[in-house]
C-alpha cells in the first residue's frame, strides 16, 4: 500500500456528553470546539458548529469513532469530512489517555478512514480519495495524520 | 502509513440489476454468487447472498457499498463490508473493508481497519486487502 501525506488535522474537543449504555455499547458524544489542518495541497480551519465525534465503546473494549467535521480552507471552500475509526490498547494506556496524560501514540491502535465531500472545484479531487489516518490523542483533542491511499 | 497483507479476495458476480438514475446517481446492483479469499492468517470461501451496490456519479466515478459473508476453511463466518471508490479513468479502485466475527480465533478482525486495492479481471474483481498497522 502506497500513501502520501494529505494533511495533519488538529482538533480541540469540548466537554463530552455521556449518553451512557445503549444497545451496542456505551455512547459518548464529543463536540469539537475548532481546530486546523495543513497539508501540501490544502490548509484551513475546522468549523466548531456542527463538528463532533460520536463514540461508541464496545463490549470487547474497542472504541468506535464516527467523526464528522466541516473544514474551511484558507481560500474559503467548505469540505465535509466523515471518518470511521477504531481505538484500543492495553488497559493502562487507555486509562492514562482517559486521565488526560500524554501517551506515546505507538502504544495503542488509533486509526481512522476519512472520506471527504466538497462542491468546490479546486478541491474536487478529495471527493474520490480513500484515505487512512493515524491518531494521537492529546488532552486538548486528537491530532490526525491523514494519508491519501495511492 | 504501514500495512501488512491480510487477504486476497476474489468475487464472482451474477448479472447486474440496473436500478437506473436515482437522486444519488445511477445505481447498479451486483449480486455476489461466491468467491474465495486467502491470506496467511485466514482463508476460505465467499458465500452466495452478498451484494455490491454501485452508484455511478455524474463525473464517471463509482461509489461501492458491499456486504458479503466469508466462511473460513475451519468453519467460522465473517461479516465483511466495504465502501470504496472506482475511478477507471485514473485507474483508481480503493476500498475500506471492515469485518465482524464471533469466532474467537478471528476476533483480531474486529479490531483492525483495512484498505483494499481493487483490480478488474475478466473472471471478476480481485481485492488485495491490507491491514492498516
Amino acid at each position: 500500500m502506497n500513501t502520501r501525506l494529505l494533511m495533519t488535522l488538529r482538533v480541540t474537543v469540548a466537554t463530552p456528553q455521556s449518553v451512557g449504555a445503549v444497545p451496542h455499547g456505551t455512547r459518548r458524544t464529543v463536540p469539537l470546539m475548532g481546530g486546523d489542518f495543513e497539508g501540501p495541497r490544502l490548509r484551513g480551519t475546522v468549523l466548531p458548529d456542527g463538528s463532533g465525534d460520536w463514540l461508541l465503546l464496545r463490549a470487547d473494549g474497542v472504541l468506535e469513532l464516527d467523526f464528522r467535521a466541516t473544514l474551511r480552507t484558507d481560500d474559503g471552500a467548505l469540505i465535509s469530512m466523515r471518518s470511521f475509526g477504531l481505538r484500543h490498547g492495553p488497559p493502562d494506556v487507555i486509562a492514562a489517555i482517559a486521565r488526560g496524560e500524554a501517551v506515546d501514540p505507538v502504544t495503542y491502535y488509533f486509526r481512522t478512514t476519512p472520506r471527504f465531500e466538497t462542491a468546490h472545484p479546486s478541491y474536487a479531487f478529495l471527493n474520490h480519495l480513500v484515505t487512512v489516518a493515524s491518531g494521537d490523542r492529546r488532552a486538548e483533542g486528537p491530532i490526525y495524520t491523514i494519508h491519501e491511499v495511492l | 502509513m504501514h500495512a501488512r497483507p491480510l487477504i486476497r479476495l476474489r468475487l464472482t458476480t451474477a448479472a447486474t440489476e440496473e436500478i437506473g438514475a436515482t437522486p444519488h446517481g445511477i445505481l447498479s446492483i451486483f449480486p455476489i454468487t461466491g468467491g474465495s479469499f486467502e491470506g496467511e492468517r485466514l482463508r476460505g470461501t465467499v458465500l452466495g447472498g452478498g451484494v455490491d451496490w454501485v452508484t455511478a456519479a455524474a463525473d464517471g466515478t463509482f461509489e461501492l457499498d458491499l456486504r458479503v459473508t466469508l466462511e473460513t476453511d475451519d468453519g467460522a463466518l465473517i461479516h465483511m463490508t466495504f465502501t470504496g471508490v472506482r475511478d477507471d479513468a485514473n485507474h483508481y479502485f480503493r476500498t475500506l473493508p471492515r469485518f465482524e466475527t464471533a469466532a474467537p480465533k478471528y476476533a483480531f478482525l474486529n479490531r483492525l481497519l483495512a484498505v483494499g486495492i481493487g483490480e478488474l479481471h475478466a473472471d471478476g474483481p480481485l481485492h488485495v486487502i491490507e491491514e492498516i498497522l
